[in-house]
């Protein structure tokens, strides 16, 4: 399966009026939750001083950043700078925009206009979203697939496996969980993820030494 | 009650933090802990042999140790914070005590490596803090799941308090918390805690603040 969507993040990680680091190839992002429940990826640096936007704080529909607190809204455009309260923010001031989409409990980013909408994963929801210090292929071979998108089982249940390749032969495994598990199959579930990430971790450890 | 202090310590911030959420005032003593090594000073050692900080001295009591200080201070004035007097929770409470020594030893020496010059294996010290984050990471995420937001129960405890300055700073020993969601909602959750102050690295939930003054399309229509 492919997708011209990256999987960021999980949906119940950003609760409203809440922002998120993330990452969309080499660019750090920062995804956040307007008050309303609105989902944006922006770039993750405020244009002011260039600090991180996901160090940032919502009030409302805008984003602001914690350092001077310039506030940006719809679109990234910079609404306020309250150093300077009278000032109506020139249009240059804008913090670069990426596409953000919710589907199935995954906050899905891309660059540009993506081919239609992410893909959804019916009667699977969001459950753990894990950094693995292994390159997207080798955690995929550990679970016994290929690619990007995995449905397979893990430990007590069926998952649906999203790797997100990050730079530095690191991935990030976002991991989606039948709807209704109950709680002592989601517990096994968490430690068989954990158990994944050893594996992969060690394959990738094994696999640096034997190419040194 | 005198409290041997110093301002970037984070074993110190855990007691300055606690005290100003219960409300009870601190007689605070700045001790010159780097580059003065004050804590070393002939004063300072004959009040803890030990040779760290903090210290907190109170009628004929003596505490050199912050989880100690934690637990003199809440049984003393806001004993809610020790946990509810059942076997489990009382028990966690315990476990996480034990555990913000780890983050101390590890996350915390990191830190101490990187932005004081300390000694210490910076590979092996990140590798332990990474190994402490990640169970802290899944314990949450875990409480999480049962509708809960702190790591003994459904309210913050001493355990929350001592675990949190460590975690908060591990950025400047190098271990970014960017992989921990739920870390990142948990300390969220205590950064909201009524009464909460700051440290340098530390800031509070600026979206509970009012916002400080009016907007630009405010002021034009007043105007008007």
């Amino acid at each position: 399966m492919t997708t011209d969507w990256t999987p960021a993040a999980l949906s119940r990680d950003i609760p409203a009026a809440s922002a998120a680091p993330g990452q969309l190839g080499e660019t750090d992002l920062a995804i956040w939750r307007s008050a309303s429940g609105r989902i944006a990826a922006w770039s993750d640096r405020c244009p002011h001083r260039g600090m991180r936007l996901s160090h940032g704080f919502v009030r409302g529909e805008r984003l602001s950043c914690i350092y001077h607190g310039w506030g940006y809204g719809e679109g990234g455009q910079c609404v306020r700078i309250p150093a300077h309260p009278e000032l109506t923010p020139p249009e240059a001031i804008k913090v670069p925009v990426f596409a953000a989409a919710e589907a199935s409990g995954v906050v899905w980013v891309a660059d540009g206009t993506p081919a239609g909408a992410p893909p959804e994963f019916p009667g699977f929801e969001g459950f753990r979203s894990l950094r693995i210090h292994a390159p997207a292929t080798v955690l995929a071979r550990a679970f016994g697939g290929a690619g990007h998108v995995i449905e397979g089982t893990l430990g007590p249940c069926a998952v649906v496996a999203l790797i997100q390749p990050l730079p530095g032969n690191v991935s990030a495994l976002h991991l989606l969980a039948p709807e209704g598990a109950g709680p002592a199959t989601l517990d096994a579930l968490s430690l068989a993820a954990e158990a994944l990430r050893r594996t992969a971790e060690a394959q990738a450890e094994q696999a640096e030494e034997e190419t040194a | 009650m005198i409290f041997y202090d110093y301002i970037l310590s984070p074993s110190c911030y855990r007691v300055r933090l606690f005290a100003a959420v219960i409300g009870r005032r601190l007689d605070l003593r700045a001790v010159d802990f780097h580059p003065g090594q004050e804590h070393r000073s002939d004063a300072m050692l004959a009040l803890n042999p030990a040779g760290t900080l903090p210290v907190l001295k109170d009628d004929g009591i003596v505490l050199t140790e912050s989880t100690a200080i934690l637990t003199y201070l809440a049984a003393h004035d806001a004993p809610a914070w020790l946990g509810d007097d059942t076997p489990v929770m009382r028990a966690r409470v315990a476990q996480w005590l034990a555990f913000a020594q780890r983050l101390t030893d590890s996350a915390g020496a990191a830190r101490a490596h990187d932005m004081l010059l300390a000694p210490g294996d910076i590979d092996a010290l990140r590798a332990e803090a990474t190994t402490a984050l990640r169970e802290l990471e899944a314990a949450l995420s875990a409480a999480r799941r049962r509708g809960e937001s702190f790591l003994a129960g459904n309210r913050p405890t001493i355990a929350d308090i001592a675990c949190f300055p460590h975690v908060a700073l591990a950025p400047d020993g190098g271990l970014p918390l960017d992989p921990y969601p739920s870390i990142r909602l948990w300390m969220r959750a205590l950064r909201g805690l009524e009464g909460f102050i700051e440290m340098p690295g530390i800031h509070r939930l600026h979206e509970l603040l009012p916002e400080p003054g009016p907007m630009p399309d405010v002021i034009r229509k007043e105007r008007a």
